[in-house]
């Protein structure tokens, strides 16, 4: 059993008895600066409690317990705190016994009591107590009007102070700010303090300098993160501004959600990215689009196979060109600006999106990106230094990032020609393979065009021919080419003509893996992304994708 | 109706009974239906509360009720209506602090998820949160707009204000609403200066017009009590006197009538060429020329009709302009008036 150390006691004890009530400013400080830490300390005295077998034992055990959570409960500071405030009352519930057996467990259960009625009450003969009892409503329903006026003085005060007026006689200096961010540190997940949180950010933008208590802000971006707070949109991207460390942990956040590979992720990836709000904010601030592709490059750089990985840049790269596109012309930056470390003449070409270049010109305008890529792949493989490799790696990523034209080229090579294939399948190969490793770009080549060819024939003649059948199973299953072959077979089954059956049909006999066909959900999430913000909706092609989807998803 | 007053008498009786010892005998199931009824209470004080007739009826019925129940149980502390508002709250403390009461009663109060759905639960805490998190915010905000008022009085004037404007806008009421500020004047004993903040707040508060009957309700109650006008101005510091003067004549002639009064128990000092207070006087000269000079750097028109009274006052003394007989003449000087 992991008893309390003495020397904590004797912290905290102190503590709590300099805090006392906690009404001046500085004491309000030195208890928002520790309430995790008191949080953690409260942790341990209740695990401790809770390994006692009576109140008797308890109080043998940690005499101190008494005098500390009594204290404690003077303190509105820990009070108000969700977590402390919880911690607290179950401390004091284990202190109360169902059966009192002594006199100092009678005595115990008394006290709990009192205590519980003195958090509930106010101070007799007070003003506030007078002012509860006839205001003609509950106390709850009181504090909880109370709490919301107070709430709107502070904020309207905070916005004020923003306006600047010479007028307003500084009414609202910095230290007041700082001050009325400390308080909230204990209030963070309090639903009625949104707008004062809100004002406060808002605030600490529009002046400039952060005045704003450093526990505020951490506290904030926690509750934030794990959904304890709803801030209106405006504040999220003002904390992301202000606090880098929670601009990465909702960039973080977005990442693992996506790799946790839920069903419904795949279903509506659009969407889940829309909502994070980081498309909006990065087109509304560059440097927050650097910082997430950052963090998202890097992750790339480790698992660059994972087909959840790459559709998440994918879309979120889309949702973010969506939004640039949607910007008044004096507000856009230069795209430049935004992918600083590319070629520039790779930009236009990738940054156009499908849906702005009519499909007649689709195969030169894929042309003309892989003769671009291919002259960089090239400089690379001449030079061989540092610097051309990571001009390639620069080039290779915008690629992932403007994926949709990859997803484009691979629903044309379903109806293509073999003699307008060629560039669409170096395409294909160097978007999963962008690296030469051993020379290996030749043979990679040849893989792709032998597994189009298979599909193709696999997915125009009926029935389906066997060999073929085994032929793409074998592809499909082989670690090397299994991206690639699945990216091929997935736009095959969705946008070849011929019966919806034989979707199925060749499915289940091609993909057996359950791994492989998650990876394949996918694939299928990034092309029902780009269908989505396609002109014109084809309901043939959704119906085959739905299809696919309810097949591959059948265990 | 009857139905009603049924259940107000079953409330009342629960009421007592949770003070005593019978409560050893409340379940699970008796203190669920005890919370039930309580709350039926609160819903009908919600409802009836702004109706004079309804109302009469029901605080009727509690004073039958209370006087057979304090006939019976000389425990019983009477129920007023306004009580009806907070039955629940009530409710739990008699239950707290009762030695009596079943272990149960401090169960509810402890949300336990493993038996949440089937036992009844009262959690306290998102109460508790806000309770807590209004005094905080209070004390951590040091507002400066507003002359001398702190925030914590600025809202509980507020919420009285409101409480007054939904009471005053259906007649009938007076009487009622009047109790209610009786009340909490009662109540406040124990701290009476800060009681007078929240009063000049909900005077502070009315935005409009359609206010004016609680501003003239509330000024009109303050001058029925007796010495309530000087304890008000008294306790009250100078800004915010001179910010109610500013937007009530009515206060601003009650204050002018308590500065009057303070000013008739200052008398001179010969030896010590000084205004001094009698033995009952309130304040000093400097109190008085300080709240005068509040009064001044207010601004037009305030300005100018203190100093017109002040001049007639000197006026109505003898129009002296030495030292040492007048006190408005030497209020004036001190305060650097030009006639």
């Amino acid at each position: 059993m992991a008893a309390v150390s003495e020397t904590d006691v004797q912290f905290w004890m102190a503590k709590a008895l300099s805090w006392g009530q906690a009404t001046s400013c500085s004491t309000l400080l030195d208890t928002s600066r520790h309430l995790d830490y008191l949080k953690s300390f409260l942790q341990q005295v209740l695990l401790g409690l809770q390994q006692m077998s009576s109140t008797s034992e308890a109080m043998k055990t940690f005499p101190f317990v008494g005098q500390f959570l009594g204290r404690l409960c003077w303190n509105p500071c820990v009070i108000a705190d969700e977590r402390s405030q919880r911690l607290l009352l179950r401390c004091l519930s284990c202190l109360y016994s169902a059966e009192p057996l002594d006199a100092v467990e009678r005595k115990a259960n008394t006290w709990v009591k009192n205590m519980l009625c003195h958090l509930i009450s106010e101070e007799d003969g007070s003003v506030s107590h007078a002012t509860v009892k006839h205001a003609g409503s509950s106390p709850k329903r009181y504090h909880s009007e109370a709490l919301q006026k107070v709430v709107s003085l502070m904020t309207e005060e905070v916005i004020k102070s923003c306006e600047g007026l010479p007028k307003t006689s500084a009414r609202c200096s910095n230290e007041n700010i700082h001050t009325m961010s400390t308080a909230c540190v204990a209030l963070v997940t309090c639903p009625q303090m949104a707008p004062l949180i809100g004002a406060l950010l808002k605030h600490s933008m529009l002046c400039g300098s952060s005045c704003l208590n450093q526990e505020f802000i951490k506290e904030v971006s926690k509750a934030l993160i794990s959904k304890r707070l709803v801030l209106e949109d405006e504040a999220v991207v003002t904390l992301w501004c202000l606090s880098p460390t929670c601009l990465e942990g909702a960039a973080v956040s977005l990442l693992e959600s996506v790799l946790s590979d839920h069903e419904s992720m795949t279903q509506s990836l659009d969407k889940h990215v829309n909502d994070s709000l980081l498309p909006q904010a990065s087109a509304d601030y560059c440097h927050i689009f650097l910082t997430v592709n950052e963090i998202y490059r890097n992750v790339l750089t480790e698992i660059d196979e994972n087909l959840a990985l790459r559709a998440l840049v994918q879309v979120f790269t889309a949702c973010f060109l969506q939004r640039v596109t949607g910007q008044k012309p004096q507000d856009r930056l230069p795209l430049r600006a935004f992918f600083p470390n590319v070629t520039p003449r790779l930009l236009s070409p990738l940054l156009t999106a499908p849906s702005e270049v009519p499909r007649e010109a689709w195969l030169d305008h894929l042309s003309w990106i892989r003769s671009l890529l291919q002259s960089v792949t090239e400089n690379e493989e001449a030079g061989g230094d540092v610097r051309a490799y990571e001009t390639v790696f620069e080039a290779w990523f915008l690629l992932v990032q403007c994926g949709y034209w990859v997803d484009t080229a691979v629903e044309l090579l379903v109806l293509a020609v073999p003699e307008n294939a060629e560039p669409l399948l170096w395409l294909l190969t160097f978007f999963h393979h962008p690296t030469n490793r051993g020379h290996q770009r030749s043979q990679q080549t040849a893989v792709a065009k032998e597994a189009w060819t298979h599909l193709r024939i696999l997915f125009l003649s009926r029935p389906p021919p066997p060999s073929h059948l085994g032929a793409v199973k074998e592809l499909l299953s082989s670690s090397l080419s299994t991206n690639l072959a699945l990216h091929l077979f997935s736009n095959f089954a969705i946008f070849s003509h011929g019966p919806v059956s034989i979707i199925t049909e060749i499915t289940d006999k091609v993909l057996t893996e359950a791994a492989v066909k998650r990876r394949a959900l996918w694939i299928l999430a990034s092309i029902r992304c780009r269908l989505n913000s396609a002109a014109s909706r084809d309901d043939r092609v959704h119906s085959r994708l739905r299809t696919l989807q309810d097949t591959l998803l059948q265990t | 109706m009857e139905a009603v007053l049924r259940q107000l008498q079953n409330i009342l009786e629960l009421l007592t009974v949770s003070q005593t010892d019978r409560v050893r005998e409340w379940d699970q199931h008796t203190l669920q239906r005890a919370f039930q009824w309580a709350e039926y209470c609160e819903q009908l004080h919600s409802r009836f509360q702004s109706n004079p007739t309804v109302r009469s009826a029901l605080e009727a019925g509690l004073r039958d009720t209370n006087q057979r129940l304090q006939d019976a149980l000389p425990a019983h502390s009477p129920v007023m209506f306004s009580d009806l508002a907070q039955c629940q709250h009530k409710l739990l403390v008699h239950l707290l602090t009762n030695p009596y009461s079943p272990n149960s009663v401090v169960q509810i109060l402890f949300p336990n998820p493993k038996t949440a759905e089937q036992e009844f639960q009262f959690d306290q805490s998102s109460f508790i949160t806000c309770k807590s998190a209004f005094n905080l915010l209070c004390c951590s905000f040091e507002r400066t707009s507003q002359p001398g008022l702190r925030v914590e009085a600025e809202v509980r004037g507020k919420l009285l204000r409101e409480l007054l404007n939904s009471l005053l806008t259906r007649p009938g009421n007076d009487e009622y609403a009047r109790t209610v500020l009786d009340c909490i004047l009662r109540d406040s004993a124990g701290k009476p200066g800060c009681i007078y903040d929240v009063i000049a707040a909900a005077l502070l508060s009315g935005d409009d017009d359609t206010d004016a009957v609680t501003q003239r309700f509330i000024l009109a109650w303050i001058h029925e009590r007796d010495g309530c006008v000087s304890e008000l101005c008294r306790s009250l510091s100078p800004g915010v006197c001179a910010v109610l003067s500013r937007q009530s004549p009515e206060f601003k002639r009650a204050y002018w009538g308590v500065l009057k009064q303070w000013a008739s128990c200052l008398q001179y000092d010969v030896m010590g060429s000084v205004w001094v207070p009698t033995s009952d006087g309130p304040v000093t000269f400097n109190v008085l020329a300080d709240r005068l000079n509040h009064l001044l750097i207010s601004g037009a028109p305030l300005k100018e009709d203190t100093e017109t009274e002040l001049n007639a006052l000197k006026l109505g003394d003898g129009d002296f302009s030495v030292k040492g007989i007048s006190v408005w003449t030497d209020l004036i000087i001190q305060l650097k008036i030009g006639s």
